[in-house]
């Protein structure tokens, strides 16, 4: 007979989640979004740097350059005038930057005579930019008259640290698809907490305690169907956004981890407001760190220590080597049991700020 | 009054005996505020027990910690033969409790409330079509409750305390804010459960209903039993009965009050034997009279 509080309660309040337009509104106007950016987002990666450039009389020069820079990530589109070449990188559709060379440039640069040349960029170019492409006209210039400074180079041996996936760059989708989940997870932590703190307000929990059902029946109901909403929810994602076509196990045990996470802060937030302004302020609290690691997927690069300990960094970065990159339990195991810590910790959190007001009531 | 799920009405099953409930040398303090301080009373059952004191005298402390809501900080608390401490659920199986605050959840159906309700108390077997109706709430029970009246939500709430059949009823100021329609049915419900045996613990601080629902009233103030005592008694040891006179002298009218002790009979003979008699009223102590001789200050 344990077993009935707690259905009873699990019960009642899916039913009141059913029963609230907003957060009924919020669910599937969510999904669909979330799957439609998906989708519209492209599906592959282009890498490359567009470059214009304007070369009077030098094509067949640009041609042999062309092929060795694009080995380097950089695309050479050739203009024939100064002035559509200006026009395009200002426009910023076709080229980022430009090299505009004068008609003299091939001349004066064989015979040893100064000459110049122009680095085209908008505002919002970085400068590192403008280092490298005045690199490429010296080069140029070099190669053009033939000489070599009087150095030699030595020579330079490349060596990535960690993980090397300078040749494995993600599509917008694929980087956003771990951002989705976790929005999809975390919003159902601000719907569990709306749930609890309106049985705390109503006092309904009073008359819940005042029968056979204990405290325990009522952390135990909520953790299960917080929990149940959001992984349910995120499989649902998942499986719409064709996630789950590998590591399928992995995965899912990711997610249930994610649901089991995201419960244990619904919880938190849900015992500390006690109204709507209340919840959301205590949601938005936990939300905003709680996102940030799935936006630091979206960079390259190793993220910054206070990112990696924050709650959900195992989760995101689980996600994102999985669906992202195809590793498996042997690569994300050890993010896999920093996220089943935080899981421990969050719902042990949860249950003490929960069981102690409910108590106070 | 039958309403249970095979429509017959039960009798309150009470192995302890005569006794439905009892409490001893209760005390509960936050902090420093002491709010009861030393609560000792006997509830036997079918009988409807008055905890009559204004508001932060200990009164809902008291019933929260005969609820099992709130473990004592000393003294002990029996139920039906059983202690507190070491049977809550037992015991909470066996009490039905109305709450000050209308604590329903106003999206769901009225139904849907008691339903919930009933499988907490793993009462599958409860007719809440007749439960409803006893409350006269028959016709909305599938409405939601957020489109009851006050008086609905009150009635409703005394209906989720009677699902499980309690043998102790537990009452925190049932008709408190409601219309007289309202409050009079609330009261017709007490007393069919008395009737049936039911030992009832009732707070308020209205004073006529304590004094018309109650077969004793316990006055609390300051987190201690003042007096405890049948209405009667307690009017008659510590009110005062008189006797107003009216006469007409003189053209005008003049009024007499003669308290009734010992030597009243003289006075009253004096008065009534005398010309221009008009009227004669006899006036007895009200429980909030009485209240004041014990406490030194109003019921509000």
């Amino acid at each position: 007979m344990a077993s009935h509080p707690v259905t009873a309660i699990i019960a009642k309040d899916l039913r009141l989640f059913l029963r609230d337009r907003f957060y009924a509104f919020i669910t599937v106007l969510g999904l669909g979004f979330y799957v439609l950016v998906f989708w519209l987002l492209p599906a592959t990666a282009d890498p490359s740097i567009p470059i214009g450039l304007h070369l009077p009389g030098g094509e067949a020069l640009l041609a042999e350059a062309l092929e060795d820079e694009a080995d380097q990530g950089i695309e050479v589109v050739v203009f024939t005038s100064s002035q559509e070449l200006e026009a395009a990188v200002l426009a910023g559709d076709e080229v980022v930057a430009g090299l505009d060379f004068p008609p003299e440039f091939l001349a004066a640069t064989a015979s040893g005579t100064p000459t110049s040349a122009r680095v085209l960029l908008t505002g919002e170019a970085p400068t590192v930019l403008s280092d490298a492409l005045s690199a490429v006209v010296a080069e140029l210039a070099l190669a053009i008259a033939g000489q070599q400074p009087p150095v030699t180079f030595p020579e330079v041996e490349e060596l990535v640290l960690g993980v090397d996936r300078a040749d494995q760059v993600l599509s917008w989708r694929e980087q956003l698809r771990p951002l989705l989940l976790l929005i999809v997870l975390l919003v159902e932590m601000f719907a569990l907490a709306s749930l609890v703190a309106t049985e705390i307000s109503q006092r309904t929990i009073t008359a819940i305690l005042a029968t056979p059902a204990r405290v325990r029946d009522v952390l135990a109901a909520k953790t299960l169907l917080g929990t149940a909403l959001a992984f349910s929810q995120a499989v649902v994602l998942a499986a719409v956004t064709a996630t789950l076509t590998r590591q399928v196990v992995l995965l899912l045990v990711v997610l249930l981890l994610g649901a089991v996470l995201v419960t244990g802060f619904g919880l938190v937030a849900g015992s500390l407001g006690q109204d709507f302004i209340a919840i959301v302020f205590w949601s938005m609290v936990l939300f905003v760190p709680l996102v940030v690691p799935a936006f630091a997927m979206l960079f390259p690069g190793t993220p910054a220590l206070w990112i990696r300990v924050l709650p959900t960094y195992g989760l995101a970065e689980t996600l994102v080597r999985v669906t992202g990159y195809g590793e498996g339990w042997t690569q994300v195991w050890p993010e896999l049991a920093l996220l089943s810590a935080w899981c421990v910790a969050a719902s042990l959190l949860g249950a003490v700020v929960l069981g102690r007001r409910v108590v106070l009531v | 009054m039958a309403w249970g799920g095979c429509g017959v009405q039960t009798e309150v099953m009470n192995p302890a005996g005569d006794l439905a409930l009892r409490a001893s040398d209760l005390r509960y303090a936050y902090g420093d505020r002491v709010a009861v301080d030393g609560v000792s009373f006997e509830l036997a059952p079918g009988e409807v027990l008055g905890l009559l004191g204004p508001n932060g005298a200990g009164k809902s402390t008291t019933i929260k910690m005969l609820i099992g809501l709130l473990p004592p900080q000393a003294g002990s608390i029996e139920v039906l033969g059983m202690a507190m401490t070491e049977h809550r659920s037992a015991i909470q199986a066996r009490l039905g409790v109305v709450f000050e605050e209308k604590n329903l959840y106003p999206t769901l159906s009225g139904r849907e409330n008691l339903a919930f309700f009933a499988r907490l108390f793993a009462r599958r077997d409860v007719d809440l079509d007749a439960l409803l109706e006893r409350v006269g709430l028959a016709t909305r029970g599938r409405d939601r409750v957020s489109g009851y009246s006050k008086g609905m939500r009150q009635r409703l709430t005394v209906a989720r305390a009677l699902l499980n059949r309690p043998d102790v009823l537990v009452l925190d100021e049932p008709t408190d804010g409601l219309d007289p329609v309202s409050a009079r049915s609330i009261r017709g419900l007490i007393r069919e459960e008395a009737e049936r045996g039911v030992a009832v613990l009732l707070t308020t601080h209205d004073m006529y209903e304590a004094d018309g629902l109650s077969d004793r009233v316990a006055f609390i103030d300051e987190g201690r039993i003042l007096a405890l005592d049948t209405p009667e008694q307690l009017k008659l040891r510590h009110g005062q009965r008189t006797v107003r006179v009216r006469r007409r002298v003189d053209g005008q009218v003049e009024e007499s009050v003669v308290t009734l002790d010992d030597d009243a009979g003289d006075r009253l003979r004096e008065l009534v034997a005398a010309e221009g008699l008009l009227t004669i009223h006899t006036e007895e102590a009200t429980l909030e009279d009485v209240f004041v001789a014990f406490a030194g200050r109003r019921l509000e």
